[in-house]
């Protein structure tokens, strides 16, 4: 089956797929998936190394299960989630004490002209503020307001009520919100 | 209170530029997550006609007829071979019951063929 019919089709149809032993339904998925697993991974770890480990290794799982696979019972992005939290959260306590003077430095120094630079340092901002975060805040943040889930998917994934998601991501907004207050002209956001 | 409404919304734009800021993996990523998923893919299922992997005693005895044709079989050599076995009784045991006296003078043993009737054919 051809690459192009493959985009239209659900997660769960491909997993399918692939289960019934289709190398076109592998390539499909390494594609779709691997970039939304690398991006979480890396909001969550803020290291590219350890979050490129993550991400293979979850991919691994999720390859390892797909013969078992039930369609109908969970969303395959959902279950990736949990696993790729699971696994981050795994890593962070074993590097408890995790360096945030590692997450790169906005470059203060820099001429604001380049927009793409001007990004990259306000992305760093943002990773390095998220790092002060508690894991769970972190995590329900970073699924709620970066990957764009719904609070009753990240209850699912994180195994809790959705009234804790709402009450991690308010909090969590909140002390973002406070971590940055004082950057907002050096990211290129007026007072105003 | 619109301290907290001004900083949100400066978070709000932080979030929707990371949305937007999609993570690129490596090539070299790529292709490693693809060696792992073709390893570990499940063949696909071929339709071929099974292939019998029966013992042979099975195979003999379906083409015998299975179990009924066996046991008919059986019983009807064990029948054959204690009927040889046996050596059978006077003919005038039998004639006797019924209160006649024959009185041939012949015993069964006298019908079997020998060698000296045998003898007697080739010289005659």
């Amino acid at each position: 089956m051809a690459l192009d019919q493959m985009n239209e089709m659900s997660d769960e149809t491909l997993l399918d797929l692939y289960g019934q032993g289709d190398p076109a339904a592998a390539r499909a998925l390494t594609l779709r998936l691997t970039p939304r697993v690398l991006g979480y991974a890396a909001r969550l770890l803020t290291d590219r190394a350890e979050a490129e480990d993550v991400t293979q290794e979850a991919m691994l799982r999720l390859w390892k299960m797909a013969p078992d696979w039930r369609s109908g019972e969970a969303k395959v992005s959902t279950w990736l989630y949990r696993v790729v939290t699971n696994l981050c959260t795994d890593r962070l306590r074993r590097t408890r004490g995790v360096d945030i003077d590692a997450v790169p430095e906005p470059e203060d120094d820099q001429p604001a002209a380049d927009e793409r630079l001007q990004q990259a340092t306000r992305m760093a901002a943002l990773d390095k503020a998220l790092a002060t975060l508690p894991d769970r805040q972190r995590e329900a943040v970073v699924l709620r307001h970066i990957e764009g889930l719904s609070n009753p998917e990240i209850a699912e994934i994180l195994d809790i009520s959705v009234e804790a998601v709402e009450s991690l991501t308010a909090r969590g907004k909140r002390a973002l919100a406070a971590a940055l207050s004082d950057q907002r002209e050096e990211l290129g956001y007026s007072n105003g | 209170m619109v301290k907290h409404t001004e900083d949100h919304s400066h978070l709000d734009l932080l979030f929707q530029e990371a949305r937007e800021t999609s993570v690129e993996p490596s090539t070299d990523l790529l292709a490693r997550v693809l060696d792992d998923g073709l390893a570990h893919m499940p063949v696909a299922e071929v339709a071929v006609a099974p292939v019998s992997c029966a013992p042979a005693w099975r195979r003999f005895l379906s083409a015998l007829g299975g179990w009924p044709a066996a046991a008919g079989l059986v019983t009807a050599a064990v029948t054959g071979v204690s009927i040889g076995y046996a050596a059978p009784g006077p003919v005038g045991n039998v004639t006797s019951g019924f209160g006649l006296e024959i009185g041939t003078g012949y015993d069964v043993v006298d019908l079997i063929p020998s060698m000296d009737g045998f003898y007697a054919e080739v010289e005659g």
